[in-house]
C-alpha cells in the first residue's frame, strides 16, 4: 500500500476534477469513486499513524526542494492526528450522503466535487509546513464552503453564503497582511524557519502580525465576535455539510490558530495565550446563552458548536501540557459528536419547513433509531458519563484546576448547566410529547444509519475505555509543546548552524 | 526625496485598501460591495509588490544577459505571492457575483437592507 502524506491532498483534488469525466462514463461512478478515495485515505491514516512516532515524523518534500526553499508536508503525531481525524470523518460523512434522493444528478455531481475540495483543502491546512501554502489551502476550503452553503436553491443559502464570503474576504486579506509582515522581517515563508527567526523580529511587528493572524484564523475557528457567518451557514447548508463544517472546516481553522500561536509566534509569556483564553471564554459564554433561546434546531446546534470551539480555545489558552491534552480530546469529541448530532438532526427536521424544535413533538416513537442516536449525541456533548464527552470535559476541568484558574473552572461548569437545559429541552420534546397525527417523517436510508451508528459506537467505545485514544493524544500534545523539536526535524542543517 | 517616494507608494496602496473597505462597509448595493472587495484585493497586491521592490532591480529571471554579472534583482517571492493572490481574488469575486445573481433571482433586489431573512 502506498502511504504518503502527499496523497491526502493529491487524491481528493484529482478526484474532484475527475468527477465530471466519470459522469460521462457511468453515472453511479460519481457517487462511488469519492467514497473509494476517502476510504483509501482513512486506511492510509491508520497506517501512517502507526509509522509516525515522537522522534520520527514523516516529512515530504514537494518537487524535491529541501525544506526552507520548497514546500513541505509535515506529518507528526499532532498534525497527523488531526489529518487522520478529518479523513476518517470525511469518509463517514460520504457514507451518510452518497445516496442523494432529493437532489438531481447535476447537483449531486457538484456536491461531490465541492466536498472533495473541502476535504483536500482542510487536510492541506493541517499538513502543510509553509505559511503561504496554508493561506492557499484556507482559501480552497473557504471557497468550497461558500459554494456548499448555497447548495440548496430553495433555502436562503445564497444569503448565508454571501455573508460568509464577505467575512472570508476580510479574513484572507488579514491573513495575507500578517504573512507579508512576517516575510518582510524574516525573509522566509517556511513555518519552521519562521519559528526559528522569530526572536529577531521586533515586538511591535510581532504583535501586529499575531493579531492579524488571530483575527483571520479566528473567523474560520468560529471565535466570537467573528462567527456571525456560522449559524446561517450551518442552518442553510445541507445536513452532511453542516456536519463537515463542524468536524472538518472548524477543526482545520482551530489547528491553524493553534499552530500559529504555539509554534510560530510563541507569545505565551507575553499574553498570547491569555488572549486565546479570554476570547475562548467569551465565545463559550455568549454562544451558549444565545443557543438557549434558539427555536431552530440547526441554529441551536450551530451555537452549541461555537460554544465547544470556545472550550477548545480555553484549553489551548491554558498553555500547559494538560491543557493541550484536554484541548485535543475536546477537538476529537467535538468532531465525532457534533457530526452525529448534525447528521441525526438532518433526518429529524427533514419535512418540517421551518426546522423548528417545537415541530419535533413525539419523534421518539416515529423515528426511534435517529432519535436515540440524537439523544446519545446530546448526552455525550454535555459531558455525561459513560460517554466520551465526559472524559474530555473532566480533563479540561482538571487542567484548569491545575493552572489555578478557579474562575474559568466555575464558568465552564455553569455553562455546562445551560448546555444541559437546552439539549434536554429537545429530548423532552422528542420523547415526552404526543406526536402530531398528520406529520410526515423521513426514514433514514441504510447507509446513513450505518454511518451514524459507527459514530455512536466510537462515542460509547471511547467513553467506556478512553485508553483507546489517550496514547495518541498524549503523543500529539507532547509533539505540539516541543517547538525546538519541530524546527530541528524540518530544517536540521539551519538549526544546528544557529546552535554553533 | 527617495524616502518620500517609498512612503507615497505604501501610502497609495493603503489608501486603495481603505477605499475598498469603505465600499464594503457602507454600500448597500451588493454589486458595489463586490467591487469594494476587488479594490481591497488590488490595494493589497500593490502593497506586497512594493514591499518586494529593490531600488534599481531588474526582473528576477536568470538569462544569459545577466549571468555572471553583478545585477540587482527584485525579490521574486512577493511577485509569486501576488500572482497567487490575484488568482484567488478572481475566484472569490466570481463566486461572489454568482451568489449575487442567485440572491437577485430569489429576492428580486440587490439592496442589502431589503434582504434580511436570516438574523443573528
Amino acid at each position: 500500500m502506498v502511504a504518503n502524506p502527499i496523497l491526502y491532498i493529491a487524491l481528493p483534488l484529482f478526484t474532484a476534477f475527475l468527477v465530471p469525466l466519470l459522469a460521462k462514463l457511468w453515472k453511479p461512478l460519481v457517487r462511488i469513486v469519492p467514497g473509494l478515495v476517502l476510504a483509501y485515505l482513512a486506511i492510509m491514516s491508520i497506517v501512517l499513524m502507526q509509522q509516525v512516532g515522537p522522534d520520527k515524523p514523516i516529512i515530504t518534500m514537494i518537487a524535491g526542494w529541501k525544506a526552507p526553499w520548497g514546500i513541505n508536508l509535515v506529518f507528526t503525531s499532532f498534525s497527523g492526528f488531526i489529518a487522520s481525524l478529518i479523513s476518517i470523518l470525511a469518509f463517514f460523512i460520504w457514507l451518510y450522503s452518497f445516496k442523494f434522493k432529493k437532489v438531481e444528478f447535476d447537483d449531486a455531481q457538484k456536491y461531490f466535487i465541492l466536498f472533495m475540495l473541502l476535504t483536500a483543502g482542510s487536510i492541506g491546512v493541517v499538513l502543510t509546513g509553509d505559511i503561504f501554502n496554508m493561506f492557499v489551502f484556507v482559501e480552497i476550503t473557504s471557497l468550497s464552503a461558500y459554494a456548499l452553503t448555497a447548495f440548496y436553491k430553495g433555502r436562503d443559502g445564497a444569503e448565508a453564503a454571501f455573508k460568509f464570503l464577505l467575512i472570508g474576504a476580510f479574513s484572507s486579506i488579514m491573513l495575507l497582511l500578517g504573512i507579508s509582515i512576517l516575510y518582510a522581517y524574516t525573509g522566509t515563508l517556511n513555518m519552521a524557519q519562521l519559528a526559528m527567526l522569530m526572536p529577531q523580529v521586533p515586538m511591535k511587528a510581532k504583535v501586529v502580525s499575531f493579531l492579524l493572524f488571530f483575527v483571520a484564523l479566528g473567523i474560520e475557528a468560529e471565535m466570537f465576535p467573528l462567527n456571525g457567518w456560522a449559524p446561517d451557514a450551518y442552518s442553510q447548508a445541507p445536513g452532511p455539510i453542516a456536519a463537515s463544517f463542524a468536524g472538518i472546516l472548524a477543526k482545520a481553522g482551530i489547528y491553524a490558530l493553534i499552530r500559529v500561536s504555539y509554534t510560530i509566534f510563541d507569545l505565551g509569556n507575553d499574553g498570547g495565550f491569555d488572549l486565546l483564553l479570554v476570547m475562548g471564554l467569551i465565545t463559550m459564554v455568549v454562544s451558549e446563552l444565545v443557543a438557549m433561546r434558539q427555536e431552530n434546531l440547526r441554529r441551536m446546534l450551530a451555537y452549541s458548536s461555537m460554544g465547544q470551539m470556545g472550550l477548545i480555545m480555553i484549553a489551548f489558552g491554558l498553555g500547559t501540557k494538560e491543557g493541550i491534552y484536554a484541548g485535543l480530546f475536546i477537538m476529537f469529541n467535538h468532531a465525532v459528536i457534533k457530526s452525529l448530532l448534525f447528521l441525526a438532526s438532518a433526518y429529524l427536521v427533514y419535512y418540517t419547513s421551518r426546522k423548528k424544535i417545537s415541530d419535533l413533538d413525539g419523534f421518539g416513537k416515529l423515528l426511534p433509531v435517529t432519535s436515540l442516536l440524537f439523544g446519545l449525541g446530546a448526552f455525550a456533548i454535555v459531558g455525561l458519563p459513560p460517554f466520551s464527552g465526559f472524559w474530555s470535559k473532566l480533563s479540561l476541568l482538571v487542567a484548569t484546576a491545575d493552572s489555578h484558574m478557579e474562575f474559568v473552572l466555575a464558568t465552564i461548569l455553569a455553562v455546562s448547566v445551560i448546555e444541559i437545559i437546552y439539549y434536554f429541552r429537545v429530548l423532552g420534546r422528542l420523547y415526552f410529547r404526543k406526536a402530531n397525527k398528520e406529520i410526515k417523517v423521513r426514514k433514514p436510508t441504510w447507509n446513513s444509519t450505518v454511518s451514524m451508528i459507527v459514530l455512536a459506537i466510537v462515542i460509547i467505545g471511547v467513553g467506556l475505555h478512553p485508553d483507546f485514544i489517550t496514547g495518541l493524544l498524549h503523543n500529539a500534545a507532547a509533539d505540539l509543546a516541543d517547538k525546538a523539536g519541530y524546527i530541528q526535524k524540518i530544517i536540521p542543517d539551519l538549526f544546528s548552524q544557529t546552535l554553533n | 526625496m527617495n524616502q518620500l517616494l517609498t512612503y507615497s507608494v505604501y501610502g497609495t496602496a493603503i489608501l486603495v485598501m481603505m477605499i475598498g473597505i469603505y465600499a464594503m462597509l457602507t454600500k448597500k448595493n451588493l454589486i458595489k460591495i463586490v467591487i469594494g472587495m476587488s479594490i481591497l484585493d488590488s490595494g493589497f497586491n500593490l502593497l506586497l509588490i512594493a514591499l518586494g521592490y529593490i531600488k534599481g532591480g531588474t526582473a528576477p529571471i536568470f538569462s544569459p544577459a545577466v549571468e555572471g554579472k553583478d545585477v540587482i534583482m527584485v525579490d521574486p517571492i512577493p511577485q509569486a505571492l501576488v500572482l497567487t493572490a490575484i488568482v484567488i481574488g478572481f475566484g472569490v469575486t466570481a463566486v461572489a457575483l454568482s451568489l449575487v445573481i442567485r440572491l437577485y433571482r430569489k429576492h428580486n433586489t440587490i439592496k442589502i437592507d431589503e434582504i434580511k431573512t436570516l438574523r443573528w
